[in-house]
């Protein structure tokens, strides 16, 4: 599929994601052990076949760059398209700041301009999925409609509030949309994941920039549904998906990959996730250890009890440490004897000796980057 | 015209590594896998991207697919570089003739245009069979300070094995006085490590005039070192300390591996400063289920573990089942153990599955081997130091 690019949007609210978010985008949160939410977009996108993909960076992007670097490891360094990084930028037209992907995609028009795909595949960054790109697209262009937008029924995408959900027809035709409903009226849930042709997107664009519109879903998405201006169709992902916008969700999530099929589910062999690679030698038990129900990355050693746990590369769990239903990320260090349940470690966070840290099972515990508790 | 590069590494990987039996039948040594994650080759291709020397000729003959596929562009060892980065050179025609690699020495000698292309002071020739961390810039150092026409890596081996190498007899400054393969009567126990560091314009010289001697076998070991010996020039020995394993059979692959779960491991693979880099396959973290032990092992990316994994070696991808014991084993990418399997002081090749209830190995005696894609039929043994190919019958 040469005549499709991406475009990502990073720019997503994060605000109930506490300290996780402090310093990095919600797309360049560590997930399942090695991974960045990132990662699944993009690898979708590429193993789709498309060679132009364009991340359009807002807030704390830093942490992005660094993991996306040239995109090498998603073999997107070529002369020829390859990885856009779009960060912010301040210009007569463009205020640095975007309202929302509208605004954003507005700021980087030139970049749309000048690729050259007929269609664009646009993401929001909030949400993991696996999908198999080439069926959605080729589901747009059967379907004959201008826009086409991914959903899903599956449960493991549940929220408790905000939400954008279709009515979908049985034609695939999207009859209603409603955008963050106290009930829902529909099952289907819009992943932020929508198709159209390039020049389309681009006059959708400037006319609701103009008209002073920030917001995708309800100034352009359901306004042309409602007005029937143009066909809009729905394609339903069938694989596992989940929002990351709340510690809960983001929490659920590395949980749920401890599942067999679901695991299976969200790396099929013909869809690897591509990231960056550490070059950590394989993880490291010693006797008399337990592991069990976990996720354990390269560069690990494993040295006390590990339990229902996602440990990132690089983590120690010292003899006689007790871990139990946490996330351990990168370089992390839990210390002898100290015992920790429901816990979320962000990066290099050390746990001393003997210490003691209980979350309750519905609000886990953060510990930011580096704290020493 | 090229950049001159003051080192270039010439790699000779093209050894069949029959020694290794069924585990080389479809991959050149160089390529057999090793330590959870890495390739044999892996380690001296780090090695010199640690060492900051960036361009490196990998001399194949043997089986180069898997090898040629495995090195690609160079990108996992930082070696994809505008000038200079790593280079497969199998054997080419020239002319109207064409030949094999015949010894260690013409393999150089063939590839001397690739060489010349970057005019360089020194040439670093390495193998391809060895498991070690060395910083060879060091080593370049040792010989500019000796001045030095060529500079031969040793290491101490303990008096009693030292007639099973080739050892250099060194005077107080490292000179190398004398050269002798296999000595009955060691003078010395500083053996090779086949790592040598020669002054180009040296090594072009004497590449040249071995080539034209007919019968010369066309060796360093054997050719030309002794007779640069005899020439007097200036022959430097280089200690290496550190660990260093030749992994050239099948039980020296598995005690390598088993080195590894020692406490401490005698090589650091969690070094910073020196990480080996490999190319990676792009799995998920490993899972350890419910009802799973696992002690004293090391255990990689993409593998699903539910029995018991003890004193071993798991590779990517690999799947233990329910009841299935592994102990003292290294089990290579890809490979499954079925329900109730036991392996034991084995190596189990790439993409090999173990029917349920299957017995491999036996907990003294030599090591089994079940080869590359083997399906081994429900409830079989294997006993010790047997090798299992797809020609096997049961």
């Amino acid at each position: 599929m040469k005549d499709v690019m991406g475009v990502i949007y990073t720019g997503d609210n994060d605000a109930r994601l506490r300290e996780l978010t402090m310093t990095r985008a919600i797309a360049a949160l560590p997930v399942a052990g090695r991974y960045r939410v990132i990662d699944f977009l993009v690898s979708s996108m590429v193993n789709g076949g498309m060679r132009n993909v364009g991340v359009i960076m807002q807030k704390n992007y830093h942490s992005l760059m660094d993991h996306l670097g040239s995109g090498k490891e998603w073999d997107l360094h070529g002369k020829n398209d390859g990885l856009y990084l779009l960060p912010p930028f301040l210009t007569r037209e463009n205020v640095g700041v975007y309202t929302g992907i509208l605004d954003a995609l507005r700021s980087n028009t030139n970049y749309l301009s000048r690729s050259k795909q007929e269609y664009v595949v646009l993401s929001g960054s909030s949400i993991i999925y696996n999908a198999r790109m080439q069926d959605f697209i080729r589901f747009h262009l059967d379907s004959g409609s201008e826009i086409t937008l991914m959903y899903s029924k599956n449960p493991s995408i549940q929220r408790d509030e905000y939400g954008t959900y279709l009515a979908v027809g049985e034609d695939g035709l999207v009859t209603d949309v409603e955008s963050d409903p106290a009930k829902p009226s529909y099952p289907n849930t819009f992943m932020d994941v929508c198709i159209m042709r390039r020049d389309l997107l681009r006059s959708l664009v400037d006319k609701a920039v103009a008209h002073g519109q920030h917001d995708l879903i309800r100034d352009v998405l359901m306004p042309e549904v409602q007005a029937g201006h143009a066909r809009v169709t729905a394609w339903e992902y069938t694989g596992p998906v989940w929002l990351i916008d709340s510690v809960q969700s983001f929490f659920r999530f590395n949980m749920d990959v401890l599942n067999s099929e679901t695991r299976a589910a969200l790396f099929p062999a013909d869809l690897p996730v591509y990231t960056k690679v550490r070059d950590e030698m394989p993880a490291r038990y010693t006797e008399d250890v337990t592991c069990v129900n976990s996720l354990v990355a390269d560069g690990c050693i494993i040295e006390g009890t590990v339990e229902n746990s996602v440990l990132f590369r690089g983590v120690r769990i010292a003899p006689g440490a007790h871990v139990k239903n946490c996330i351990i990320m990168q370089d992390g260090h839990v210390h002898s004897d100290a015992y920790i349940e429901n816990c979320i470690l962000d990066k290099q966070a050390v746990i001393k000796r003997n210490a003691r840290l209980i979350g309750p099972d519905a609000y886990p515990i953060v510990i930011a980057k580096n704290v020493v508790i | 015209m090229m950049r001159k590069k003051t080192c270039v590494a010439m790699l000779l990987a093209g050894g069949q590594g029959s020694r290794l039996g069924i585990l080389t039948q479809h991959e050149a040594k160089p390529a057999v896998p090793y330590g959870g994650k890495y390739r044999i080759i892996d380690f001296p291709l780090s090695n010199c991207t640690n060492s900051g020397i960036d361009t490196v000729g990998v001399l194949t003959q043997y089986q180069p697919l898997e090898l040629n596929a495995y090195i690609g562009s160079g990108a996992p060892w930082d070696l994809d570089l505008t000038n200079g980065g790593v280079f497969v050179l199998p054997p080419y025609q020239k002319g109207k003739v064409g030949e094999w690699y015949r010894g260690t020495a013409n393999a150089i000698y063939q590839n001397m245009a690739f060489i010349e292309q970057y005019h360089p002071d020194y040439v670093l020739i390495l193998s391809g069979d060895h498991i070690y961390k060395m910083d060879y810039n060091a080593m370049l150092q040792h010989h500019v300070r000796h001045g030095a026409d060529a500079t031969i890596a040793v290491r101490e081996v303990p008096w009693e094995e030292a007639s099973r190498f080739g050892i250099m007899n060194t005077d107080s400054e490292d000179n190398i006085i004398e050269f002798e393969e296999k000595p009955k009567k060691p003078k010395s126990n500083k053996a090779s490590m086949g790592v040598y560091i020669f002054t180009w314009e040296k090594l072009r010289k004497y590449l040249t005039e071995d080539e034209a001697d007919k019968s010369s076998s066309n060796d360093f070991g054997k050719n030309i070192i002794p007779k640069m010996l005899a020439d007097k020039q200036v022959m430097v020995s280089y200690s290496f300390q550190g660990y260093w394993k030749d992994v050239g059979t099948i039980e020296s692959l598995w005690e390598a591996n088993m080195d590894l779960l020692a406490n401490p491991m005698p090589i650091d693979l969690h070094d910073k400063k020196w990480r080996i880099f490999a190319r990676n396959p792009g799995y998920a973290p490993h899972y350890i289920a419910e009802g799973a032990v696992v002690s004293d092992s090391l255990i990689t990316e993409g593998s699903e573990i539910y029995g018991h994994v003890k004193h071993s070696i798991i590779f990517s991808g690999v799947k233990v089942e329910e009841g299935a014991l592994v102990e003292d084993a290294v089990i290579m990418p890809g490979a499954v153990i079925r329900r109730g399997a036991v392996v034991r002081r084995a190596i189990v090749a790439e993409d090999a599955i173990i029917g349920a209830g299957a017995i491999v190995g036996e907990e003294t005696g030599n090591i089994a081997v079940v080869g590359f894609e083997v399906e081994l039929p429900a409830g079989v043994s294997v006993s010790a130091g047997q090798q299992v190919d797809d020609k096997t019958t049961f």
